[in-house]
């Protein structure tokens, strides 16, 4: 349709504001930032990569930046595991299938806050319901969970995934459903048990939302902040301290902006290897076409 | 026939088996917060509250002020997810059914920005906010909301695109305008993929966190997530009105959630948005 030109200018107009004002200025202006000294009370000055050095010079960054991958490691598999899992027990077309959904896909609607604070406390270590569970399974001396560096980063890891496995349940639904009926039904007929349909069947014709699953809850396994915040704000010491934690305490508990602003445009280099991949091989990951 | 059957009951135990550990934390939540102190830290704990009391949440609404949080997230969630439908609608509509001149870039760089952390912009935002003095004033956590919109706008654009040709035709030989064609035709048939944004970024920014961490130093501006992390913070050992909040934070969504439920399940994996 023809309008006057500027009036599409006028529709995007919020839009674009929100765009370069929220999200493209701050993204170029971080990057900048990580090149500088900068408090948010003084004038900042340029140091060039002084914290770019600093930060590959620093055992913490190393051992934070493991953090990151461990509990990517951990959150990622998880999900993408137990959401097909899930997806496919509620894909058999059993009555109360909703109710079930509803109750599956709940932590995703609740506030990571919310989440956190009743995890803390069924994890807490004297009086927690887990702990309770495993005394009453005979182990006399359950581990104290949150915190315990060797168990901290793990159980935030599984909360997270608990939260989560909702949401790419829905996804793997739908890609169960896209699967042709008659496929399934012709495997039937030859005899084929429910696992072998399965096995040669629904797995390989749901490989690429499994893939897109994998690329989704990656970028989402970096997205830690809340999680961490609420339930060990980053501890003990930083054994469940991770890069966008690391961000938020560098820039607003101890007011290094620059140097807080390259662990960000680490974030960023991270998230945006991953976006490009995705977007590269998609096609080529992608296997099998009906 | 009677293997059909076997296998039934064994998905039934699984499922019922997985719905135990997802509703647990919700059961434990709200049998927590009617339980007094003394309960609380009773060893082996009790499952079944034995003398359950509504003290609680008493407390937290009378002495610290959760009617008030209550209130203030409602108005922020609201003010910005009507920001996400004025917004996204608008822009949405001139993607699908306008040609200009950088039209292609500027969607691509929508959808390139959609995946970046918020970590990585949060810095320069609130340089940013601090220079125009919104620091403790609830225009951080609604104006970026507002604007921001790359899935929302996705979400309006495809619906657009497929709306016939010959109604706008039809309203443009009436003589409508750009704006009565979006006003008029446009948006009434857009209804439901607008109330799905709506829902969405309704949650994301009820239960958001991080920018009312930053902004917010006024207790009386506190969000709810906001005042349980405060009080989290103050009252780290009362676990039974640190969970009545917690239940008072979660019980509007839910209450919606359980009667749209489709909605919300459409609507947020539709956009790909986190919760």
């Amino acid at each position: 349709m023809r309008y006057k030109w500027y009036v599409p200018y006028l529709f995007i107009l919020p839009a674009m504001i929100g765009l370069f004002v929220f999200r493209l200025g701050p993204i170029f202006f971080a990057i900048s930032m990580a090149f500088t000294d900068w408090s948010p009370f003084g004038s900042p000055s340029f140091i060039g990569l002084e914290n770019f050095i600093d930060l590959f010079t620093s055992p913490d960054f190393w051992r934070i930046l493991l953090n990151t991958l461990l509990f990517s490691g951990i959150f990622v598999p998880s999900i993408v595991i137990f959401s097909l899992l899930l997806a496919v027990l509620l894909n058999q077309g059993l009555k109360g299938t909703t109710v079930f959904r509803v109750m599956y896909f709940a932590p995703v609607v609740t506030s990571t806050v919310a989440v956190g604070i009743v995890w803390k406390w069924i994890f807490s270590s004297d009086v927690g319901a887990v702990n309770f569970i495993l005394r009453s399974l005979g182990i006399s001396n359950p581990p104290s969970w949150l915190s315990d560096g060797k168990y901290a980063l793990m159980v935030v890891a599984f909360v997270f995934a608990w939260k989560r496995v909702g949401y790419y349940m829905i996804i793997y639904l739908a890609g169960l459903q896209d699967i042709p009926k008659t496929f399934v039904e012709a495997a039937m007929i030859d005899g084929a048990s429910k696992f072998k349909v399965f096995r040669y069947i629904t797995l390989p014709l749901i490989t690429p939302t499994m893939f897109f699953v994998m690329i989704m809850s990656l970028i989402d396994s970096f997205r830690n902040f809340e999680i961490i915040y609420t339930m060990t704000r980053g501890g003990p010491g930083i054994a469940s301290t991770t890069l966008s934690y690391y961000v938020f305490q560098n820039a607003f508990e101890l007011f290094q902006m620059g140097y807080a602003s390259s662990i960000a445009v680490m974030l960023l280099l991270i998230v945006g290897t991953i976006t490009l991949v995705n977007f590269i091989y998609r096609s080529k990951w992608v296997k099998y076409q009906y | 026939m009677k293997r059909k059957k076997t296998s039934k009951v064994i998905i039934y135990l699984i499922m019922i088996l997985i719905s135990i550990i997802m509703i647990f934390p919700f059961y434990w939540m709200i049998v927590t917060s009617f339980q007094p102190l003394k309960a609380v830290y009773k060893y082996p704990p009790e499952f079944i509250p034995s003398e359950p009391t509504f003290n609680n949440y008493k407390v937290i609404f009378g002495k610290y002020n959760f009617l008030r949080y209550t209130i203030n997230s409602l108005f922020v969630a609201t003010t910005a997810a009507f920001g996400q439908l004025f917004t996204c609608s608008l822009a949405g509509f001139a993607f699908a059914r306008m040609k200009f001149v950088g039209k292609e870039i500027f969607f691509g760089l929508l959808l390139a920005t959609m995946m970046v952390p918020i970590e990585v912009v949060i810095i320069p935002e609130f340089l940013l906010m601090n220079a125009l003095g919104w620091i403790d004033t609830y225009l951080p956590l609604i104006v970026p909301s507002f604007l921001v919109g790359s899935t929302g706008t996705f979400l309006m654009r495809s619906f657009y695109e497929n709306v016939p040709r010959e109604l706008e035709e039809a309203a443009v030989i009436d003589g409508a305008g750009p704006f009565r064609v979006y006003w008029n035709v446009f948006l009434p048939l857009s209804r439901s993929s607008l109330s799905a944004l709506f829902i969405i970024s309704f949650l994301i920014n009820w239960n958001a966190m991080l920018r009312p961490l930053i902004y917010l130093n006024d207790q009386k501006k506190f969000t709810l997530p906001l005042a349980l992390i405060s009080f989290m913070g103050e009252y780290s050992a009362q676990w039974n009105y640190l969970l009545a909040g917690a239940v008072v934070s979660v019980l509007p969504i839910f209450v919606v959630y359980v009667i749209m439920q489709r909605q919300f399940i459409e609507g947020i994996t539709s956009t790909g948005l986190k919760g």
